[in-house]
């Protein structure tokens, strides 16, 4: 586990270069977006793919800056910050991303309710909470309450239970 | 005599039964979520969001504008009795508030606060009242390539102020940027960006990546670093209230702080923490008792609280007179707006006067409900953070989810919150601000409509964007914004020892 820790602090938090890649190739992405956008020609003035080339090309030009930062040691995060890389709790950050995931699998068979559920008791287990049965009743309730009112209000948030029909 | 007729107008739609009603629960709800750790003004409003489908417009703001002030207000109270600021805006109070608390003056504190952020947001308020129309009639004359220039200072200042370094601060606007250009461009109906999904033919909601920055970052970042144990509650012992001595100690600071806050707060980058700052260090200059400081001055309370407080009525002269949004909060409220399909700027004091001085008059009302809300009741403010952490979360990832599942109920928007809830995390970890990528989403599509707009009108002329003396004058000003800060840290880091690296400097 400790070790695992070091790896990820020697990849991410010291040296964060793959921020500046990300930025990069985000950038790329729009680069190339801009080149699939038709010009129109009988339009004065700027065309729609004007502003996604402006943006692709100052996002690379960021991501490179931002690489050279991160390898310069720039980036570094202050002492503050190292304290809290310290305590950085992996199980705990999956466990909540879980949280935040699952709706994406089973929202659209499990409805709402359900959904946000799982997603609650994700969550307060992420935040160290071991009372299953407890906090999977305090999502339902909260979650059902949330589907009732809100469609009350005239929002709607999908059938309640799909799988009914 | 013209502004206080409209006024009297406002209250008269400010104080109907149903609107006293919304500014209630948005002051309580704004407390609420000031007093509770990891949301926020911003966050609370854009979940509400989906309210404006059925609230009328007048009544919404008047909420909003609740919710706002409120935050501040209960801000304050963590920042006195845990040493945790629930909002940035209230980092500096936390400072002496604490020290206070802990000597068993915290009624003190808390009452100095409150009543400093009542006196600064009534003056913040009045200055917004005689200042917005005026404003608002400047802006009548603006062309596009005036508001064009004006979205460039704002994304500059915006970049510039925000985050630790302006490499890190453009690398969140131009996010913001790059995703407001998904979907249909407006005026060819061309897609753009859109990945061959039909999902994002609209573009990308406002809603998905505010909340998924604030909500799901801040859940993925506490989550991944609770054992950090909470900081404990500071009693309130009794018999502690404001002494006569206070009261003369703290009404200077109360009307230093509002006089900062107001003009800072309305700049295109204001926002409310730099007048804490600045008020702070102006307090500790002045202060016959230089001793206190750091041991709990009650000076060092009452100016930063007011400053915030007036920042935050500040905040609003841009973005109703120009529908410029300078804070994360401001940019929601404009999504708001937007939602209700008004545009905020000079027409919409013509067009919708009910709606805006409504707004406006229940700010003052809001004040004194906060006033009443604050002082008396901060012991049940207070039992909020008895809460369990892990509800809180819970219940934070559940309303997101609300929020977001609401919109249109598109799992595309899921996905969207996750994955852009994840880059709200890795901008936590880094130090990346957000405020930045929230403005380029929103005002982006605007400033490229204005541009272009320009561009049109003057044939493809390039010169008409410093055309107007207006023009001219914003695109220098953004330009400096730009070049002097790194132009005086070079300098400074010149005049300091040479052995010293710079890494202080950015």
């Amino acid at each position: 586990m400790s070790s695992m820790k070091n790896d990820s602090v020697a990849a991410g938090g010291r040296r964060p270069w793959w921020l500046g890649l990300a930025i990069l190739i985000m950038g790329a992405l729009w680069l190339n977006g801009a080149r699939g956008i038709a010009s129109t020609t009988n339009y004065v003035g700027l065309g729609p793919a004007a502003i996604v080339l402006a943006v692709g090309l100052v996002l690379v030009l960021l991501g490179f800056l931002l690489i050279v930062q991160a390898l310069k040691g720039q980036l570094a995060s202050s002492a503050e910050d190292e304290e809290e890389e310290a305590s950085f709790s992996r199980p705990a950050f999956l466990m909540a991303l879980a949280g935040v995931g699952v709706p994406l699998l089973t929202i659209c068979w499990l409805g709402f309710p359900f959904s946000a559920m799982l997603a609650f008791t994700l969550v307060t287990h992420a935040f160290g909470s071991r009372r299953t049965m407890l906090d999977l009743g305090i999502g339902a309730l909260i979650a059902s309450l949330a589907w009732l009112g809100f469609s009350r209000l005239g929002i709607s948030l999908g059938p309640f239970f799909p799988l009914l029909g | 005599m013209d502004i206080l007729n409209q006024l009297i107008g406002g209250f008269a739609v400010a104080l109907q039964p149903m609107n006293l009603f919304w500014a209630f629960v948005g002051c309580g709800l704004g407390t609420a979520v000031g007093v509770l750790p990891g949301i926020g003004p911003a966050l609370t409003i854009a979940l509400l969001l989906p309210v404006t489908a059925q609230v009328n417009p007048a009544s919404a703001f008047i909420m909003f504008a609740g919710i706002l002030y409120g935050a501040l207000y209960g801000g304050s109270t963590t920042s006195i009795l845990l040493n945790t600021p629930g909002e940035s805006g209230s980092v500096m109070t936390a400072l002496e508030g604490n020290r206070m608390a802990r000597r068993g003056r915290g009624a003190a504190a808390l009452a100095t606060a409150a009543i400093g952020s009542f006196v600064a947001g009534t003056i913040g308020t009045l200055a917004l009242t005689f200042l917005a129309p005026a404003i608002a009639e400047l802006a009548f004359v603006f062309g596009p390539e005036d508001y064009f220039a004006l979205m460039i200072l704002s994304f500059t200042s915006v970049a510039v102020v925000m985050g630790r370094s302006m490499v890190r601060g453009f690398a969140a606007l131009f996010f913001g940027l790059a995703l407001g250009t998904i979907g249909i461009d407006t005026q060819t109906g061309q897609t753009r960006m859109v990945f061959g999904t039909l999902e994002l033919l609209d573009g990308i909601s406002f809603t998905v990546v505010l909340v998924s920055l604030f909500a799901i970052g801040e859940t993925l970042y506490v989550a991944s670093r609770h054992s950090v144990a909470p900081a404990a509650v500071n009693p309130l012992s009794g018999g502690s209230w404001m002494t006569k001595q206070d009261w003369k100690r703290s009404w200077k600071p109360w009307l230093r702080g509002s006089v900062i806050g107001f003009p800072i707060g309305a700049l295109p980058a204001g926002g409310t923490e730099i007048p804490t700052f600045l008020s702070y260090a102006l307090e500790r200059r002045l202060t016959p008792h230089p001793e206190e400081f750091g041991q709990g001055a009650i000076e060092g309370v009452a100016g930063p609280e007011a400053a915030n407080n007036a920042a935050a009525a500040g905040i609003l002269v841009p973005l109703l007179t120009l529908g410029l949004p300078s804070t994360a909060t401001a940019a929601v409220l404009l999504a708001a707006f937007q939602n209700y399909g008004l545009q905020p700027g000079p027409l919409l004091f013509a067009t919708n006067p009910d709606l805006l001085w409504g707004l406006i008059a229940s700010l003052y009302i809001g004040n004194v409900i906060l006033l009443i809300l604050n002082l008396p009741l901060v012991g049940i403010w207070v039992r909020l953070l008895l809460i369990p952490r892990h509800y809180i979360y819970g219940g934070i990832v559940v309303f997101a989810m609300v929020g977001v599942w609401g919109l249109s109920t598109s799992w595309m928007d899921l996905a969207l919150m996750f994955g852009v809830g994840l880059v709200g995390y890795v901008a936590r970890v880094h130090d990346f601000p957000i405020a930045p990528a929230l403005i380029g989403l929103i005002l982006g599509p605007q400033a490229e409509i204005q541009l272009r707009r320009a561009l049109a009108v003057s044939q493809n002329d390039w010169s008409v964007l410093v055309g107007t003396p207006i023009a001219a004058t914003l695109l220098t000003i953004a330009a400096l914004v730009l070049v002097v800060p790194p132009a005086i840290a070079r300098l400074r880091r010149r005049d300091r020892a040479e052995g010293e690296p710079a890494t202080s400097a950015g």
